[in-house]
């Protein structure tokens, strides 16, 4: 029975949830899990998985977009049919991975992805550059302060060839928010990308009053900055809110509450980089990453800006850190006034911190480094 | 922007067809609009006496009443009120009842 908008819930099905894992697992999974035994690495994007009974798991990973069409999908299910009996799966930074349980399915599965240009690219284990964890940017989302699919086919164009390899110390996760609500992991990645606003908002008070809730945008400031104020509007006395630019710092929390204060800007908008986030436990303890360029600006559609500074702390990085060093713990064993000199980053004021915790972050000790900065500020 | 028009009488509304001026144009042909573009059959005492705690809450305070609350003041569980209004307290109940629309990350 088709819906009937008049009758909307008559046969109304709900509270399924998603289908059971299980239903959808290749048999040589479903019949070996829990059993695996050890797993090996055998090139770039190829794994074998090999279970307590013998049996072995072959996967190729392939880089995905993320944003894709049902042709792209139709495509990967009609891959998955000729040589994985209809299985695949995604993983958690949105690669797809083919599983076959025979080494010569498994090559025949690589020849037809490298057969297929560069559409499926195979790669991101290891100590690579894997796909990179974005948001919906200026496809879908009203607060962004940068695109997201865009800046993404920009850096992952320069950084391929670490996409197909494995020469890195240890695996850099790059990250992309469009916002600062930083859906997704930017905040605890080895390299992330976050875009940030640099103008307060503009106030509509012939509207504001109808379409929000002015105590919730007063509520989301983190700074105290908004204000309840009152504005005349074609003689009419209205309730507005009033913005302190000397306190908004730009986050757009409020515009997030209330429509009728956007603060989106193509000059002052752009994009900061952070670095030395991790989520792992192994060896060192999960790190947030820390702000180390405050400000590049928005140039689609090739972001150049962005995809230079990234190139350099990735190679800086690459030649610098030992083995197993995530980006996050090279800097924090060189200490960060290194890390800038290293990568030739100017410091900024913008990149110490005056948050509420902020004392926490200043060096209480005498202990640093003689860099390039120290040294000009001394010759003064 | 659209104009809605509904027994003669037309209302500004936003493109999911919330109220834009909110309680200054609220009227009970506006309930009566709602109604029947949001699945609700017959008009009860307790679909008013949904409507009123909104109304009231929003006048004192400004806001629209976290669920909780809705819930503590009419006495109706979540689940009655989803009876009552089968698109939910916000999209439902305060559409209905003129309030702004829901905002953040919703």
């Amino acid at each position: 029975m088709g819906y009937d908008p008049t009758n909307p819930m008559e046969g109304r099905i709900t509270d399924l949830g998603p289908r059971h894992y299980t239903e959808m697992l290749p048999p040589v999974i479903a019949a070996n899990k829990g059993k695996w035994d050890y797993h090996e690495i055998i090139a770039p994007g190829v794994l074998v998985h090999v279970s307590e009974s013998g049996d072995k798991c072959y996967t190729v990973r392939v880089g995905s977009p993320r944003l894709v069409s049902i042709e792209y999908i139709r495509e990967l299910c009609d891959i998955a049919d000729k040589h994985c009996k209809g299985y695949l799966r995604f993983t958690t930074r949105n690669n797809v991975e083919f599983m076959t349980d025979c080494k010569d399915a498994c090559d025949a599965l690589i020849a037809e992805l490298k057969g297929r240009t560069t559409k499926f690219p195979i790669g991101g284990t290891g100590a690579s550059i894997t796909n990179i964890v974005h948001t919906q940017g200026w496809v879908h989302c009203h607060t962004p302060a940068t695109d997201a699919s865009g800046p993404v086919k920009a850096v992952m164009d320069d950084l391929f060839e670490y996409f197909g390899s494995m020469v890195l110390p240890a695996q850099v996760r790059i990250a992309l928010a469009c916002c600062l609500n930083m859906c997704g992991a930017v905040h605890a990645s080895d390299i992330a990308i976050l875009g940030i606003h640099r103008k307060p908002p503009m106030i509509d008070h012939s509207r504001i009053t109808g379409v929000c809730e002015i105590p919730l945008a007063i509520s989301a400031c983190p700074l105290g900055a908004v204000k309840p104020a009152k504005a005349q509007v074609d003689g009419k006395e209205v309730k507005t809110v009033q913005v302190n630019a000397e306190r908004c710092m730009f986050c757009g929390n409020c515009y997030t509450m209330c429509p009728a204060m956007p603060l989106a800007d193509p000059d002052g908008d752009g994009i900061a980089i952070l670095v030395g986030g991790k989520v792992s436990n192994s060896k060192s303890a999960p790190k947030f990453s820390k702000l180390v360029v405050p400000f590049l600006p928005n140039t689609p559609p090739r972001w150049p800006e962005t995809v230079s500074v990234i190139r350099k702390i990735v190679e800086v990085y690459s030649k610098d850190a030992r083995k197993y060093e995530r980006i996050g713990e090279w800097a924090e064993r060189i200490g960060w006034e290194k890390f800038f000199e290293k990568c030739d980053i100017p410091f900024t004021d913008k990149s110490i911190d005056d948050y509420r915790l902020a004392y926490d972050t200043w060096r209480t000790t005498t202990q640093f480094k003689y860099t390039k900065a120290t040294d000009a500020y001394t010759k003064k | 922007m659209a104009t809605i028009e509904h027994n003669g009488k037309s209302y500004e509304v936003d493109e999911d067809g919330f109220l834009l001026n909110g309680s200054e144009s609220w009227d009970d042909n506006w309930v009566s609009y709602v109604k029947g573009v949001e699945g609700i059959g017959d008009l009860t005492e307790e679909h008013k006496k949904v409507i009123d705690a909104l109304q009231e809450y929003y006048k004192k305070n400004g806001i629209a009443p976290m669920v909780r609350i809705l819930s503590k003041t009419t006495g109706f569980p979540l689940k009655r009120i989803y009876e009552l209004f089968p698109s939910g307290p916000g999209k439902g109940a305060c559409k209905m009842a003129g309030l702004p629309k829901p905002t953040g990350c919703v």
